[in-house]
């Protein structure tokens, strides 16, 4: 994966002797890696082997991994994670590009006041009024459904408003081009305005995919039944194999957990930065 | 150019993720929702698998696995009923989830509550004031068998059978039901020359200065999880009352003693015993785990704990070397041993059930709990065999003899007296309350605070908190 | 005294609109006024004079009269922006909204409305909905699984704060008052001068003093209060402990990162992915290294270096210490993700210049590279408060759960802990109240000091 990654001008800001950095990052780098390579090790290793603080692969592996994915059914709640959080991802770019197709390319009356009411909700997480929100979607007898942990974070303002100003910031040309030709907002949308998007699309993407995939407390709240659960609040039945604090599965699942957030931000990064500096450049 | 691609594909491949699921999403959510609602939706109709959503609070294999067992053998005994088991990670998670279900009307016909629930799920109605739970006698009303299956709720053991009987009737079926007891770690302790296991306070804290003293002495001598059944297992050792109405049982409680004789003498001990560094505090509240964990990593040569887990942590102790002996809570030796209690659960009935589905319900809380089933529980945990039947079964099969430890709780409930205050109290609430007492035990532990003056303080917000709970549904 | 509500609050809305003479025509502040009593009186309107009535506490009285106030503040400010857009001295909204000077679609005029409506409905239903059944729900004795509730008026919300009315008043408003003495100190002195310089120390200070009065108005418990002013400490402390920790690691590596070097694409991609961490992973990784039993951290502090180190959940200092690395951890990769986009930007040639000056690396850190981050490092703040007033419930859920004595339950966790775990939804709401105050403030601030921005990665 050398080479790409953020990217970087040819010119540094200080030259000198390379080796301290190399030494420096290479230091920060183990610093940073060091909780993930220690959980891998642990993750080998039975209670006895992790108890007698043996700093070589044990000999768990494969049973924590049977405990893990097959007699907890991790591999459900993994599921059940990637589902909700392509669904949200899916649904917040969908209605996030229509309302950025709204806002620019449209003129109605009392415009102002429904963009105040969204940027509004920029300052109203979900957290704050996680008690009430509770209350009203059990109300609705969603507790235990997909629904619940996708669709009240289906609309966004952030991603509304990334998509408004990177069409403000579109030639107009684009449209006038395409009204002659006998566009309709739709084609328009499709034709013109996704293929140019590609890059803030990608960027929304990996904010999503890795905020809604790392979830923890709506859902804990809202999903009681194990077997509708997501990997996050999953991860906590998996303190406990048979009686004791048991530390291989445990880490052994927070890998798993981490591995398709990871897949996503590394192999989206470059649309992820590139969409980054577009959003900045304003 | 490239990157725009691999965008693209991996969007392409998304699209198909997202088409592929899309069925499966709808079924695989919508089945755990519309399953319970059967229980009570069900037509009765000959030839029609009734299906009983069976709502528990384990997810360990143990546990869980004995529950899916047993259901999987009633149904392939009874074709026309299917008993369906949905795990929960704790009680408190399938109480909230119930009392969900119960609003927007689709609960599970068996509901598996723990003994602090038992006064909210009485009280619990539904949004047309009907209560939600049946009584498990009157839905019983006198039969001796249910389709075959023999009653058992004549044999259910006295502590148990005592302590969930509310307004003499039995309301919900026992299931798991253990007590307080304490393992030692025999080998650490004869190294220390403590050759009795300790029975009292202080002989406990005699053992701890020999074990304290020795060389190679483990970190701490003993702990316990820092939970407030431990405390109302020590009101209940020294006869004090938790509540007033003789604990919730002769009336409504509508007043808590928090600053009891008892109570005091007891925190006092247990901080005194943290404050010679005798006992040791995980530091997190409700720590099962953690305190079993330091038992097993030998770092304390005593653990007071449920019972629940006695196999467990007999066999655990043998294979990491060491030997684990059972015995009785340690008691105030300065007062008259009165009686411990007990902990668990109970398996309540949905209230509104057709008479087939409710039928099938009750067939299967018996035979859930028949000799053999109470037997091999007890057996894979250390719960207590939940009737006399059972014990009988076990006695004969002489399992006690080859783990003597399994016995103990037993042995203990049938000590007691039968008096409220060993019964435990009915208290609403009590799930916060027991909170109150914890935060309070642990800012005495952690800050160094004064025991009475501390507990004066969580006296208030109990009754407080109580005197809302009744303002809710006492009227 | 609702009378004395409702004279203040029309004396408050002559007050609001007099201090610009475009609003000070009688007509203006006719309306202005009836406004301002209008919106005042539809607090006890709706809830009635419960926070007046007799068997109310002094707190309550000054609870419902700030409650009025507020009401008509906001009302205030509605008014002013109407009469803003009918004098036209309002900026463009069409700028604002970003729509494109000339064209657009001419449709039928459903068609916007049908491509917002989706997002409409969901903000209404799931965020705006909920967030006004916080508000109301904190004025609610109501438990999970009751079927009725009873209205206790703002006794949740006064339970939180001190019970002395007068000093729950005064410090707030010495507080307040501080700041704009010492930024009209700062505006009135010109720079570079010694006065100058006092006047920035003391609005500095002055802002620390809001923190500070909040600390002194919140209760310690006793009384038949609760005790809040623990809970924000803890919020605070760990708050700053992370946003502290994650920001200036963040930083230092990023810049030590940021260089041509042999294999720096590597060590780059080695650095950011903590990112794709979840809050929880980071709790059980954390949880795993420091647990007293087989926690490699414990171990090693004994081999190498013979020292016993106490259980880390029995401790306050080290709890909350576990909690800022495990969550600072986190959160390193995101802000070192962004310093290296924001390097990008620093000017090259007046770095190149300074060191042609012969300024130290120190220097031109601080003189160049340090103020040209500042709008990323402005972003990075407010997304490193949100996340550490937010996310960081999972890694507390996992590493301490709050303990030892609540010193790690910073406002989210004990908002779950009281409104969940212990099913008392009113007292929950309340607390969320506060919380919700406190991101207002946030956003505020931030929205004044940046203009309009776009957040990256938030929770909306």
């Amino acid at each position: 994966m050398a080479g790409l990654q953020v990217g970087v001008q040819k010119k540094g800001i200080v030259r000198g002797r390379q080796w301290p950095f190399h030494l420096a990052l290479s230091a920060s780098v183990l610093v940073i890696a060091f909780p993930l390579l220690y959980a891998t090790l642990i993750a080998t290793q039975t209670n006895a082997e992790i108890f007698s603080f043996k700093f070589t692969p044990g000999s768990a592996l494969a049973s924590n991994f049977d405990d893990v994915w097959v007699k907890r059914e991790f591999s459900r709640a993994m599921w059940n994670s990637l589902q909700q959080s392509l669904w949200v991802t899916v649904g917040k770019t969908v209605l996030s590009l229509l309302a950025g197709l709204a806002f620019v390319y449209f003129k109605f009356r009392a415009k102002w006041l429904v963009f105040f009411f969204v940027l509004v909700t920029l300052m109203m997480p979900t957290e704050v009024m996680i008690l009430a929100m509770f209350r009203l979607v059990s109300g609705f007898g969603w507790q235990d459904t997909m629904a619940s942990i996708t669709l009240p974070f289906i609309a966004s303002a952030t991603g509304a408003f990334l998509f408004r100003q990177h069409f403000a910031n579109m030639p107009v040309e684009l449209l006038e081009a395409s009204q002659i030709d006998g566009a309709t907002p739709f084609t328009f949308l499709t034709r013109v305005l996704i293929p140019l998007s590609w890059n803030i699309i990608g960027a929304l993407f990996v904010i999503q995919f890795v905020y809604t995939w790392n979830m923890f407390l709506w859902p804990s709240l809202i999903i009681r039944d194990d077997s509708a659960q997501v990997v996050q609040v999953a991860m906590q039945t998996l303190l406990n194999f048979g009686g004791a604090l048991t530390f291989g599965p445990l880490m052994l699942a927070a890998i798993i957990a981490s591995i398709p957030p990871a897949l996503v931000f590394v192999l989206m990064q470059k649309p992820f930065m590139s969409g980054f500096v577009t959003a900045q450049d304003k | 150019m490239r990157s725009r691609l691999r965008l693209f594909s991996l969007f392409a491949a998304l699209g198909l993720v997202v088409a592929a699921c899309g069925g499966g999403a709808t079924e695989g959510t919508e089945a755990p929702a519309d399953a319970p609602a059967d229980a009570g939706a069900a037509d009765g109709a000959d030839g029609e698998v009734t299906t009983i959503g069976f709502w528990v609070a384990f997810s360990d294999e143990a546990r869980l696995g004995f529950t899916k067992e047993r259901a999987a053998e009633f149904n392939a005994k009874y074709p026309e009923y299917n008993i369906e088991v949905t795990s929960f990670a704790s009680y408190n998670d399938v109480f909230d989830a119930a009392v969900l279900a119960v609003d927007s009307g689709e609960p599970p016909g068996i509901i598996h509550f723990f003994e602090a629930a038992t006064r909210q799920a009485l009280d619990a109605v539904g949004a047309d004031g009907q209560p939600i739970f049946k009584s498990v006698t009157e839905a019983i009303g006198g039969r001796t068998e249910i389709l075959g299956e023999p009653v058992i709720l004549d044999d259910v053991v006295d502590a148990a059978k005592n302590y969930y009987t509310v307004n003499g009737s039995f309301y919900s079926m026992p299931w798991n039901t253990s007590s307080a007891i304490m393992f030692s770690n025999t080998d650490m302790l004869e190294a220390a020359g403590v050759m009795e296991i300790p029975e009292t306070w202080a002989e406990v804290e005699a053992a701890c200065e020999k074990v304290m003293a020795m060389p190679g002495a483990p970190a701490a001598c003993i702990t316990w999880p820092n939970h407030s059944w431990f405390v109302e297992q020590s009101l209940g050792q020294q006869g004090e009352l938790l509540a007033n109405n003789d604990n919730g049982r002769s009336g409504r409680a509508t007043e808590v003693y928090l600053t009891s004789e008892g109570m005091i003498d007891y925190v006092s001990w247990w901080k005194d015993m943290a404050d010679k560094g005798y006992y040791t505090y995980t530091g997190v509240q409700r720590d099962w785990d953690g305190t079993a964990n330091a038992f097993l990593a030998q770092e304390v040569a005593m653990l007071i704990y449920s019972s629940s887990d006695t196999t467990f942590l007999t066999n655990s102790g043998k294979e990491a070397g060491f030997d684990v002996k059972a015995s009785f809570m340690p008691y105030n030796g300065e007062r008259e041993y009165v009686g411990n209690l007990i902990g668990g659960a109970t398996l309540w009935l949905l209230n509104g059930m057709d008479k087939k589905a409710e039928d099938g319900a009750l067939a299967f809380m018996n035979f859930f709990s028949n000799p053999e089933n109470a037997a091999e529980w007890h057996r894979i945990t250390g719960y207590i065999p939940i009737t006399k039947s059972a014990e009988a079964l076990l006695e004969q099969e002489g399992w006690y003899d080859e783990s003597p430890n399994s016995r103990v709780a037993s042995e203990q409930l049938a000590a007691a007296k039968n008096t409220p205050a060993s019964l435990g109290a009915l208290l609403g609430n009590f799930v916060a309350i027991r909170d109150i007492i914890t935060i309070a035990i642990e800012d005495i532990l952690v800050n160094d605070l004064d025991v009475a003056e501390r507990m004066a303080q969580a006296n208030e917000e109990a009754n407080k908190s109580l005197a809302e709970y009744e303002a809710l549904f006492g009227g | 005294m609702l009378i004395a509500a409702l004279v203040t609050a029309a004396l408050f809305g002559v007050v609001f609109l007099t201090r610009e003479p475009r609003y000070r025509t009688p007509r203006r502040l006719g309306i202005g006024t009836t406004v301002s009593v209008a919106a005042a009186a539809a607090v006890p309107g709706t809830m009635g004079p419960c926070g007046f009535a007799d068997e109310s506490t002094p707190v309550d009285h000054v609870l419902f009269f700030a409650l009025m106030l507020t009401s008509s503040w906001i009302a205030l400010i509605v008014t002013r922006a109407i009469f803003d857009r009918s004098d036209g001295a309002s900026p463009d909204t069409s700028a604002m909204t970003g729509e494109i000077r000339s064209g657009g679609f001419r449709t039928k005029p459903w068609v916007p409305w049908l491509l917002l409506s989706p997002t409409l409905v969901i903000l209404i239903v799931f965020l705006y909905t909920p967030a006004v059944q916080t508000f109301t729900l904190g004025t609610k004795l109501a438990r999970l699984g009751a079927p009725n509730s009873i209205d206790v008026c703002l006794s949740n919300f006064s339970e939180l704060l001190i019970v002395d009315p007068v000093r729950l008043v005064a410090y707030p408003l010495v507080a307040v008052a501080a700041v704009y003495a010492t930024s009209w100190w700062r505006r009135a002195t010109s720079k570079e001068t010694w006065s100058h310089r006092l006047a920035e120390v003391a609005s500095t200070l002055s802002v620390l003093g809001i923190f500070v009065a909040l600390w002194a108005i919140f209760s310690p418990g006793g009384d038949g209060q609760v005790a809040y002013r623990p809970v924000y400490v803890t919020t605070l402390i760990i708050t700053i402990g992370t946003v502290a920790t994650g920001m200036i690691g963040g930083l230092a590596i990023a810049y030590l990162a940021f260089r041509n070097i042999r294999g720096g694409g590597v060590y780059r991609t080695l650095l950011i992915w903590p990112y794709a961490i979840s809050p929880t992973v980071a709790g059980i990784l954390f949880f795993m290294i420091f647990d007293p039993t087989a926690g490699i951290f414990q171990y090693l502090a004994e081999v190498w270096f013979g020292v016993d180190v106490p259980n880390y959940r029995e401790s306050a200092i080290l709890a909350q210490a576990a909690i800022i690395l495990a969550s600072g951890w986190k959160i390193l990769g995101y802000n070192i993700l962004f310093y290296l986009a924001g390097l990008q930007t620093v000017p090259t040639s007046q770095v190149e210049a300074a060191v042609i000056d012969g300024a130290s690396a120190w220097q031109r850190f601080t003189k160049i590279v340090l103020p040209s981050l500042s709008p990323i490092t402005f972003f990075l703040l407010v997304t490193n408060l949100t996340y550490a007033f937010f996310e960081i419930y999972a890694t507390i859920d996992f590493m301490t759960k709050g303990a030892p004595a609540g010193k790690t339950s910073v406002a989210i966790y004990e908002i779950i802990r009281v409104g969940v775990n212990n099913g008392d939804l009113g007292r929950g709401a309340a607390q969320s109240v506060l919380l919700f105050v406190a991101v207002i403030g946030v956003t505020l601030w931030q929205f004044r000091t940046s203009g309009e921005r776009v957040t990256y990665g938030g929770a909306t």
